[in-house]
């Protein structure tokens, strides 16, 4: 092996991107000497494609016998990389980018802690609600909160009624993740997805590195289903904010044609919602009445009176048989189009598959969880099937049933903090709560 | 030295294979780790050997023999358990076969990848930039050109290993027109074809012994005799899981040997090295698990679905990050001793090293984890 190595800044990085000690403070542009002298132009500074060593003009080379001084241009072809051998021809101009943070998803964690602590998968209403409720117990837990999104405090169902009373998309955060991270003194992990759980060692694996625990709380709620029929880059599946801000945008400020398909309650609240926001609705089912799991025959048809005014049509009996660009030539970009089994085709700018819930399952295979309709949790502690693990929100099921509403969050918090922290136990009951139906032309409450 | 044995009875496979590889790795490779590592002695005779006693193949179907990736992975452990560096290059070896054996054309089969999987014939990868490339983390560095009969190829790679003058490779090619890569092709490059030439390249921090070169292309002929695949994405996509799934051979085997070290100054240093984190109990048993969670993954080498590309990186990320444990780890419990110039434990901190940094890096593997967990939208 020959040449030596530590010739430039650049000897030692590989192809991990510029070294940080040659990048401009304000970045963005080619680095280039700061003195100009006479009408030389500016040394320039070219980077190896294949393993970041830099080759800097102004100081040129000596173990490849280029002096200070000489040009890139000037170098013969035949020059090899001294790092890694490859051809001049593989250079290409330093430009240097600004400086990423280096963990911008990453809060500060609370001072040390060396056992593990309290390590919380979700960051919507259960999962802060359990990170809340731990830290009024005890102030001293390590608790750490990992979580796909960027961990903003939000309630879910103002999503359903945000555009009707014309909350924009920034209001709809009540704190930031990473406020709300330090007011609570626990470490945030945004933007970082949990891939796994190895119970035997007590760890869960992160795309952002691998967290032991002591407890872990599993809050990550259930996602929007999909449907084979409904391609996902077409279809908008809505059940978080960050979708839903995506959507949004999406929709612009011009009225805009959109087929919701599942008249169940989120479909028919958001709906409502996008009529009464000046958009045109098409809402359709497999049923011939919305919410039809929900509520009696005459509140439907009460509920289709009130939507009369509104520029919102209900479609019941039909099965959708294909999703697909719009094949017709009017120019339009994005326009989709619907076909159902009885053949008729709805032309529209937007779909929204509404199909309901189901909660994400590779989290709890991988802990060897047992399953029944949802992480199955004990009916009284909400303890999972594997010890230190526990499970509240929208993602448990407790003998097989599903009940996906907020109100009983809160208690679910209490009963799983009091077991981590050892505190008198509360058991957690379950108990009846009215459905709140967020129709806003008509709500119901049932 | 005392090493203590780990039982034969976890593994389902071929326990006489795995017996001899364990043999040849306690005895004459581990004479020639050190010179390997540091001296830049390639283990030419050892590599032979082990196509000879089947080490090479367990993972290619013969006839009455169907193809068995966890048993090539447990024999790379043996391997990598002794020499990180040997055990780098078998998987060099094994998964250039698999592109043989998969690329469908003829004259990379029958005969001559009889010849590669009995290890008569030495094989390598350069692939690292093709699969950062296709992760867009890089471009690529070699390009075709379409010409009678085939293509010529130009162009340099950095860091071949497991190279020698009649060796040969897996490489990937794009072809621009006007400018613009429109397609690529994948072949194999053989070290004594004309317009091939090997570079020397600067010393790294261990396994010298890995013949590791910068190739030069220039105007290289890759005729049909040649090719591997075109198109390539198809075929990546179909060989991504084995690629990776037969890598974990190197993680598991580095982290094995760290643990094999701890036990060895236990009785001694037992007393003061209880107040260490990550003891060989526990990590054997992480090991043990994360094991046989690569055994199960390995039945099924050319799954294709998204939540077990997810299993397999992470797999391979949780390979890295307990070698890369263990150690580190290991020098801690042996201390002084293990920090001598001449002792297998720090050696294996450089190695683990090479495990989390070589491509796949355990960066590359959570940033693909994450591209693949996202949730497909509307753009």
């Amino acid at each position: 092996m020959s040449a030596s190595v530590a010739k430039t800044e650049a000897a030692g990085y590989f192809s991990d991107g510029p070294p940080l000690g040659k990048i401009a403070p304000s970045g963005g542009s080619v680095v280039r000497e700061a003195t100009s002298v006479g009408e030389t132009p500016a040394w320039e500074i070219f980077i190896c494609k294949a393993c970041g060593l830099l080759y800097d003009e102004s100081k040129g080379d000596e173990d490849s016998g280029l002096t200070a001084g000489t040009r890139f241009a000037d170098i013969p072809d035949d020059w090899a990389c001294p790092l890694c051998g490859v051809t001049k021809a593989d250079f290409e101009i330093y430009v240097a980018e600004p400086v990423r943070q280096a963990r911008s998803s990453t809060t500060k964690a609370p001072r040390a802690n060396r056992r593990p602590g309290t390590v919380i998968v979700g960051a919507g209403r259960a999962g802060w609600q359990i990170a809340q409720t731990l830290r009024t117990q005890d102030t001293r837990m390590s608790i750490t909160l990992v979580t796909s999104c960027n961990g903003d405090v939000y309630d879910k169902p103002l999503l359903s009624v945000a555009m009707a009373r014309g909350i924009t998309v920034d209001k709809l955060p009540r704190e930031t993740g990473a406020l709300a991270a330090q007011r609570l003194n626990i470490k945030l992990l945004a933007n970082t997805d949990a891939i796994r759980i190895t119970p035997a060692s007590r760890q869960l694996r992160t795309s952002r590195g691998t967290l032991p625990y002591q407890h872990l709380v599993l809050a990550h709620g259930a996602e929007a289903r999909s449907l084979p029929v409904f391609p996902p880059e077409l279809c908008w599946r809505i059940n978080h904010l960050r979708v839903y801000s995506k959507f949004r945008a999406a929709l612009g400020m011009t009225p805009q044609r959109v087929a919701v398909v599942g008249a169940g309650l989120i479909g028919c609240e958001l709906a409502n919602d996008l009529a009464l926001a000046g958009h045109s609705v098409t809402l359709l089912d497999i049923a011939d009445r919305p919410l039809a799991t929900s509520l009696k025959p005459e509140q439907s048809q009460q509920l289709l009176d009130a939507w009369t005014p509104l520029s919102l049509t209900f479609v019941g009996n039909v099965q959708v048989k294909h999703v697909a660009p719009s094949a017709t030539l009017t120019g339009k970009e994005n326009e989709k189009e619907i076909a159902t089994e009885c053949g008729r085709v709805f032309t529209v700018d937007h779909i929204v598959l509404a199909a309901g819930l189901q909660t994400p399952n590779a989290l709890a295979l991988s802990a060897g969880l047992a399953w029944n309709n949802g992480i199955d949790v004990h009916a009284e502690t909400l303890a999972t099937s594997v010890k230190g693990i526990y499970a509240l929100g929208d993602c448990i099921s407790i003998d097989g049933r599903i009940n996906r509403y907020i109100e009983p969050i809160g208690r679910q918090a209490k009963t799983i903090a009091a077991s981590i922290t050892g505190g008198p136990p509360a058991p957690y009951a379950l108990t009846r709560v009215p459905l709140r139906i967020k129709t806003s032309s008509l709500p119901f409450t049932v | 030295m005392e090493v203590l044995e780990r039982p034969l009875t976890d593994l389902q496979h071929d326990f006489d294979l795995i017996k001899a590889v364990r043999e040849l790795a306690k005895g004459p490779l581990a004479d020639l780790a050190d010179d390997i590592d540091r001296r830049g002695i390639y283990p030419k005779s050892i590599l032979h050997r082990l196509g000879e006693l089947g080490a090479l193949k367990a993972h290619m179907a013969e006839p009455g023999k169907p193809a068995d990736y966890g048993l090539a992975i447990a024999a790379m452990t043996e391997v990598s358990r002794v020499c990180g560096a040997t055990g780098f290059m078998v998987w060099c070896h094994d998964v250039c076969g698999v592109y043989m054996e998969q690329s469908g054309n003829t004259a990379l089969m029958g005969d001559v990848l009889i010849k590669h999987s009995s290890g008569q014939t030495l094989g390598a990868t350069g692939m690292s930039n093709p699969m950062k490339t296709f992760a867009g983390i890089e471009t690529f560095l070699l390009h075709a050109k379409k010409v009678d009969g085939g293509y010529v190829v130009n162009g340099t790679l950095p860091w071949v290993s497991n190279l020698g003058p009649d060796h040969y490779f897996g490489a990937v090619a794009d072809i621009a027109v006007d400018g613009v890569v429109k397609s690529e092709i994948m072949f194999l490059v053989r070290c004594d074809a004309p317009g091939v030439e090997l570079r020397n390249c600067p010393s790294f921090s261990a396994m010298e012994g890995t013949n590791t070169w910068a190739v030069r292309l220039t105007d290289y002929f890759v005729g049909a005799k040649e090719m591997i695949a075109d198109p390539v994405r198809p075929f990546i996509g179909r060989i991504r899981a084995a690629f990776i799934l037969l890598q974990t051979g190197m993680g598991l085997g580095v982290a094995q040997g760290a643990i094999d070290s701890m036990w060895t100054v236990e009785r001694q240093l037992g007393h003061v090295n209880e107040f260490l984190d990550d003891r060989p109990d526990d990590l054997q048993a992480e090991l043990d698990d994360l094991t046989a969670r690569i055994m199960l993954l390995a039945k099924t080498p050319f799954g294709a679905d998204k939540q077990f590309i997810i299993d397999v990186l992470d797999a391979r990320a949780h390979a890295s990050e307990l070698a890369l444990r263990a150690a580190q780890s290991a020098l801690l419990h042996q201390g002084a001793r293990g920090y001598l110039m001449t002792s297998e434990v720090q050696r294996r901190v450089r190695e683990s090293h090479f495990v989390a940094i070589v491509t796949p890096a355990v960066k590359h593997l959570r940033k693909e984890i994450a591209r693949l967990s996202a949730e497909e939208q509307p753009a």
